[in-house]
């Protein structure tokens, strides 16, 4: 009885949802993320002079200097598929590998299972730099720096544990009443796994791998210390194009265009995949 | 179609003892139900022939063939699981021809097998559907049709009538029971439903805690249960048990539960070798208590009405005396003329022929109802 006033009556008719100020925040949200972004391209069509200007210019005439000298003279094409072999073909890997992983972490309960996952987990968390003097010397006696090999099987090893912590979830809410099925209907293991686990894991797979991508082609620290002029990607490349004595600002923001423009459009493709995959596993079984 | 025999089946999960030393011969045809509460072990056998699952030791054949530690492909054997595991990537068409598939038909085959068990299970129709389009009744339909579509030997259904609703489950119930008869497939079915298990099966297994408790025909279930559990598990409304001990009066032997007695047989007593001062446990089931106005001939029993329940065509009463509560059931036409507000003072009997006597320890069954099984015996 405390409190609540019974004299009140219901209104004529249901209340009307103001949700003005949903909009104002995602309004902000986006001006706060695409504004930088913005800019950077802006100055990537700068000349030389009004990118290093004091003052921000808004209106400038637009000029491909620095795309030029980044692709004929500096020859960034090839950075940008050594950047395109790297993360597809570790995307592949860690994506192949860290699926059978993952399945046998969410299916199969053996002696430290728990500790793998954990164990899979922490690697995550570790800082590259910490183990980056360990790796350049094992790559010196494998000879495997300045080469595409190397950097591919190191991103794949990096990637993996991202990989099997995604999937682990998503496979643990497929039902194993699926394998059970397709098994008592006459399929051996692996058989029920490909035709149908595989096709219902395909939405949160695809999502990991848009994910391990994004990771693997934008990856810096390893890349710039791991390769040198053979195998060097986008990155790496981009700093040593755009930084040298002093910053040149138009270089630096067509380099930006250049390393972010497949992504984007990679994302604006997929992006009904990506959503699908996040939120399968919410949606109704 | 095959019989099956599993001798001496045991599962053992870690120290846990799911399914302890099962002994099971199903002939040829027979609609069996694995009956219990849930986590009784009854699934767990289930997936022990469907191969899912590895037996601790035992043995299981099925048309005589060891299948014991055969993976679930070599054993065929058709099944239904309780959500049905329906592939929901593919058509309801999809499903059906999955198993077909699998074995590698030529696609004529396959096509007129499924057309004529969607004809059988009229889900024609929704042949192109995807499961996620269907309501329940339907998915249950498809996952029956993917079981039938195979030429199993024996079909195995894991409660696959649990997520239906009443009249659905009602309707479904007879036609199952139908569409068995007709194939003639050996069939193991779980459930927790009693009413499932007693309208629908040849024979039915309870089981508790891992263990069979009985393996009868529903009939003989209802009227000889092995045990207390047994007899309260089967029926709705439950059986009464009353704790009681057995005394001589001047009317000859009773049963004393402290807040009434209640009258039985001596010679019945006798043949079961039971004698007075016995502590036992006395079950009737409520069709089997009359109730009366007060001070009714032949109603010694005085009772307070606790709670009046009534289905339609039949009335509960809840009686209660003292610490003691009863349930009873009667047809409402008879009890028309009986109070029906709580607290009214009532009258019952217990039917002597039909009261049963169980082991207060172990719960086995010491008496049988005397009238039970008189038609057997005729």
């Amino acid at each position: 009885m405390s409190g609540i006033d019974t004299r009140i009556t219901s209104p004529d008719a249901a209340p009307v949802q103001r949700n003005w100020w949903v909009y104002l925040i995602l309004i902000g949200v986006c001006v706060l993320n695409v504004l930088p972004y913005l800019w950077m391209v802006m100055t990537g069509f700068m000349d030389k002079a009004s990118a290093a200007s004091a003052t921000p210019q808004w209106i400038f005439t637009p000029s491909l200097e620095a795309f030029e000298l980044l692709i004929h003279n500096k020859g960034i094409m090839k950075n940008f598929m050594n950047s395109l072999i790297v993360s597809v073909s570790s995307t592949f890997f860690s994506v192949t590998i860290g699926m059978f992983c993952a399945y046998a972490i969410a299916r199969y309960d053996f002696v430290g299972r728990d500790d793998v996952s954990f164990w899979v987990l922490t690697n995550r968390m570790m800082p590259p730099v910490a183990v980056l003097i360990p790796i350049f010397v094992t790559f010196q006696t494998l000879k495997l720096l300045d080469t595409l090999p190397g950097l591919i099987i190191l991103y794949t090893a990096m990637q993996l544990p991202f990989v099997v912590w995604m999937l682990t979830g998503y496979f643990r809410d497929i039902p194993r009443r699926y394998e059970e099925s397709a098994m008592v209907d006459g399929d051996t293991w692996f058989q029920a796994f490909r035709k149908v686990t595989l096709p219902l894991m395909m939405p949160s797979i695809t999502a990991t791998a848009i994910f391990v991508m994004i990771l693997s082609w934008n990856e810096f620290a390893f890349a710039t210390f791991l390769t040198s002029t053979e195998a060097k990607t986008m990155p790496p490349a981009i700093m040593a194009y755009s930084i040298g004595a002093n910053i040149e600002w138009n270089v630096l923001g067509a380099a930006v265009v250049l390393i972010t423009a497949p992504l984007i459009l990679f994302v604006l493709v997929m992006q009904r995949h990506l959503i699908n995959g996040l939120s399968q596993g919410v949606a109704k079984k | 179609m095959a019989d099956l025999t599993i001798s001496m089946l045991n599962k053992e999960f870690g120290s846990f003892r799911a399914v302890h030393d099962v002994n099971i011969v199903v002939n040829d045809g027979e609609f069996i139900f694995l009956l219990g509460p849930s986590g009784c072990g009854k699934t767990t056998t289930l997936r022990m022939i469907a191969g899912l699952e590895m037996p601790s030791s035992g043995r299981i054949e099925i048309g005589g063939r060891n299948v014991t530690f055969l993976r679930p492909r070599h054993r065929n054997v058709g099944m239904v699981f309780q959500d049905y595991g329906l592939y929901r990537h593919m058509t309801v068409f999809g499903n059906i021809a999955y198993p077909l598939q699998v074995r590698q038909m030529d696609r004529g085959t396959i096509a007129a097998k499924v057309g004529e068990v969607a004809r059988t299970m009229q889900i024609e129709a929704i042949l192109q559907r995807k499961p996620d389009q269907l309501s329940a009744g339907q998915l249950q339909r498809v996952a029956i049709a993917r079981m039938l579509v195979r030429d199993a030997d024996i079909f195995l259904m894991d409660e696959p009538m649990s997520h239906l609703d009443a009249q659905l489950r009602g309707q479904m119930r007879s036609e199952l029971k139908h569409i068995q008869k007709t194939i003639g497939t050996t069939t193991i079915f779980v459930t927790h439903d009693q009413l499932e298990a007693m309208t629908m099966a040849d024979r039915i297994i309870v089981m508790k805690d891992g263990e069979m408790l009985q393996f009868a025909a529903p009939r003989e279930i209802f009227e000889r249960p092995a045990t207390e559990f047994v007899a309260t598990f089967v029926g709705e409304p439950q059986m009464n048990v009353l704790d009681c001990t057995l005394a001589a009066s001047d009317q000859g032997a009773v049963a004393d539960c402290g807040a009434f007695r209640v009258a039985l047989d001596q010679a019945w007593l006798s043949a079961n070798d039971l004698r007075a001062g016995r502590k036992l446990r006395l079950g009737i089931r409520p069709e089997h208590i009359t109730v009366g106005a007060p001070g009714q001939a032949g109603h010694p029993i005085e009772v307070e009405l606790y709670s009046f329940e009534p289905t339609g065509a039949e009335n509960l009463y809840v009686l209660r005396s003292g610490s003691c509560e009863v349930t009873t059931r009667t047809s409402t036409t008879e009890s028309a003329h009986l109070g029906k507000t709580e607290g009214t003072r009532l009258a019952m009997r217990f039917d002597p022929s039909w009261v049963y006597l169980f082991d207060p320890g172990t719960g086995h069954t010491l008496a049988q109802a005397a009238a039970s099984g008189r038609e057997a015996r005729a």
